[in-house]
């Protein structure tokens, strides 16, 4: 019994040592001659022997028992562990799967918007220059009467450009512009931009230095592009004709290339120059008055331009100018 | 004269309706589709000289509306889409479409558009001569002659030109240039596709700054446009 216990409770060493000590007072208490250690006789030694096997492996059996617990209780600690290292994970995913959800039904929410936003638009848009349009089938011939189209016709442009820049700045705020890691040539994109924002230049004097071996910049080119045609928007808006405004574009030799729009136009002042990415900032033009516009442009160029890794931001123009925009976009995945 | 027949497919109720309308003005014969899948029927049924359809509808949307019906004839397909859908706009164009006009549009646009889907002759590979404006290109000698005198191109040169004139009119995309031209495994080398373009305009066009012949679809691809004739 005291085997059993001590192998049980202290492991198959314990046991060991209390197989040893009974079979000591076995011998000195049970077998003749009795209160010594010596054994005395054949019978007597088998005894002994059967005694000392017994101890030894009831001992080994318990410890071994033993053993068996402790290693169990390890596995049901690791099981444990990995449990709860489970559930965490579990947890962890399913917030992300509310989030990821929250994301989807955000820009499903912002599809929808567009959608019902663009379609009445492109109906009006559709109607208005078909009238304006002389058919076979009818013409319009009242110039009063060209003339109220004409305005429904610019006010729907108005509209429309008003709802693209929402629509960005809510994207952009959805995080739903993804970082596409195109190469692409940075005088394309120049070239592109510019070719759209000729209209918007025409009166301007506009002096473009592109280096040539630009490395390619890994973006997204339309989502840049809209960006850079913003600042060029800008640049115009802000300045009259026939100012100049010029368009760098140089390798800073730190994994990005640099782009950069300089104007004329009425300049920004330095503790402004964050400012005015802020949504729904517009400068003032004095007396409470406002340029027009919902001053979501610049916001919107910059949420563009950091969704493809790039930065955008004021700097100081040189002396010729009053305002520089510069973008620097990453040359790296 | 028989009307040139359009078929319009477009889950937008007031758009379907005010594009009839308009190209009825304009002495269209017009049908309008509510959906994908009675587009593709209507199709069968009144074989139009030109399909518009819209891009995302539910069910069927545009995309397989240009393969279902590239699958059957090259009638001249223009896809309505929206900005922000380049992608799928790409898609279309490779599925079989050859022109897009990005939601709103003005009229005038569209019917630039109908009109120059419409002069396009479905070209076949096989024809050894084709004319297309200040363009005769001539397979069988491997030549291209440019206002009546010929091009000195470089194979690819005359493969890529070659390609652009045999599809006038039509937006190619970089994937359907560099795969005819270079082969599959080129597909995503639109500098190649820059460079050489940039060469064939060195070439044709007055001021290559400013192209008339081959058009740049910004990130989207490219167009022939062989000038003359144009209405």
């Amino acid at each position: 019994m005291v085997v059993l216990a001590a192998s049980t409770f202290f492991g198959s060493r314990a046991g060991l040592a209390a197989s040893v000590f009974c079979i000591l007072s076995f011998n000195f208490f049970f077998l003749p001659p009795y209160y010594t250690f010596n054994i005395a006789g054949t019978e007597n030694w088998v005894a002994f022997g059967a005694f000392l096997i017994t101890a030894l492996v009831s001992g080994q059996l318990s410890g071994y028992a033993l053993r068996q617990a402790h290693e169990s209780e390890q596995r049901r600690l690791e099981i444990e562990r990995l449990y709860k290292e489970l559930s965490e994970a579990f947890e962890q995913a399913s917030e992300a799967e509310a989030l990821r959800r929250s994301e989807k039904l955000k820009s499903s929410l912002l599809d929808a918007v567009t959608h019902d936003l663009r379609t009445p638009l492109t109906s009006i848009k559709a109607a208005v220059t078909t009238m304006l349009t002389p058919s076979n089938e009818f013409q319009i011939n009242d110039p009063s009467a060209i003339d109220l189209l004409k305005i429904v016709d610019e006010e729907t442009d108005r509209l429309n450009y008003s709802v693209e820049k929402l629509v960005g700045i809510a994207k952009v705020e959805a995080g739903a512009i993804e970082r596409l890691s195109h190469p692409t040539s940075v005088e394309e994109i120049v070239s592109n931009v510019v070719g759209r924002a000729s209209k918007l230049l025409a009166e301007r004097e506009i002096t473009i230095d592109v280096t040539s071996d630009l490395p390619n910049v890994f973006v997204d080119p339309i989502a840049i592009s809209e960006a850079l045609y913003t600042v060029l928007d800008n640049a115009a808006k802000y300045s009259k004709p026939p100012g100049k405004i010029k368009l760098t574009a140089r390798p800073t030799g730190e994994g990005s290339v640099m782009l950069s729009v300089q104007d004329q136009g009425i300049g920004i002042a330095k503790e402004l120059r964050e400012r005015v990415f802020e949504k729904f900032y517009r400068a003032g033009i004095g007396g409470g008055r406002f340029f027009p516009g919902l001053g979501l442009g610049l916001a919107f160029a910059r949420g563009l331009v950091e969704s493809q890794g790039g930065k955008i931001f004021l700097a100081d123009p040189e002396s010729e100018y009053s305002t520089n925009f510069v973008l620097t976009l990453p040359t790296e995945v | 004269m028989i009307a040139t027949k359009i078929l319009i497919i477009d889950d937008e109720f007031q758009i379907t309706r005010v594009l009839k309308q308009s190209l009825i003005a304009h002495r269209y014969d017009v049908r309008t589709s509510a959906d994908g899948e009675s587009g593709i029927e209507l199709y069968r049924d009144f074989r139009p000289d030109l399909v518009i359809t819209d891009l995302s509808m539910p069910g069927i949307d545009g995309i397989e509306v240009c393969k279902a019906i590239r699958a059957e004839s090259s009638v001249p397909i223009i896809v309505l889409s929206v900005k922000g859908e380049e992608r799928t706009k790409v898609e279309a164009l490779d599925a079989g479409a050859d022109d897009y006009i990005t939601k709103p549009f003005g009229m005038n646009e569209l019917l630039a558009r109908v009109r120059a889907a419409l002069r396009r002759q479905p070209s076949n590979e096989a024809e050894s001569i084709i004319e297309a404006g200040d363009f005769v290109l001539n397979h069988g000698e491997h030549q291209i002659s440019f206002r009546g005198s010929d091009l000195h191109l470089t194979p690819k040169e005359f493969d890529l030109l070659a390609f652009l004139i045999q599809n006038q009119g039509r937006v190619l995309t970089h994937r359907a240039l560099l795969g005819k031209v270079w082969g599959g495994n080129y597909t995503e080398q639109t500098e190649y596709l820059r460079v050489f373009i940039g060469n064939i305009r060195k070439k044709i066009e007055p001021d290559p700054s400013d192209p008339r012949y081959i058009l740049t679809e910004p990130w989207v691809g490219y167009r022939f446009d062989p000038g003359q004739k144009d209405l």
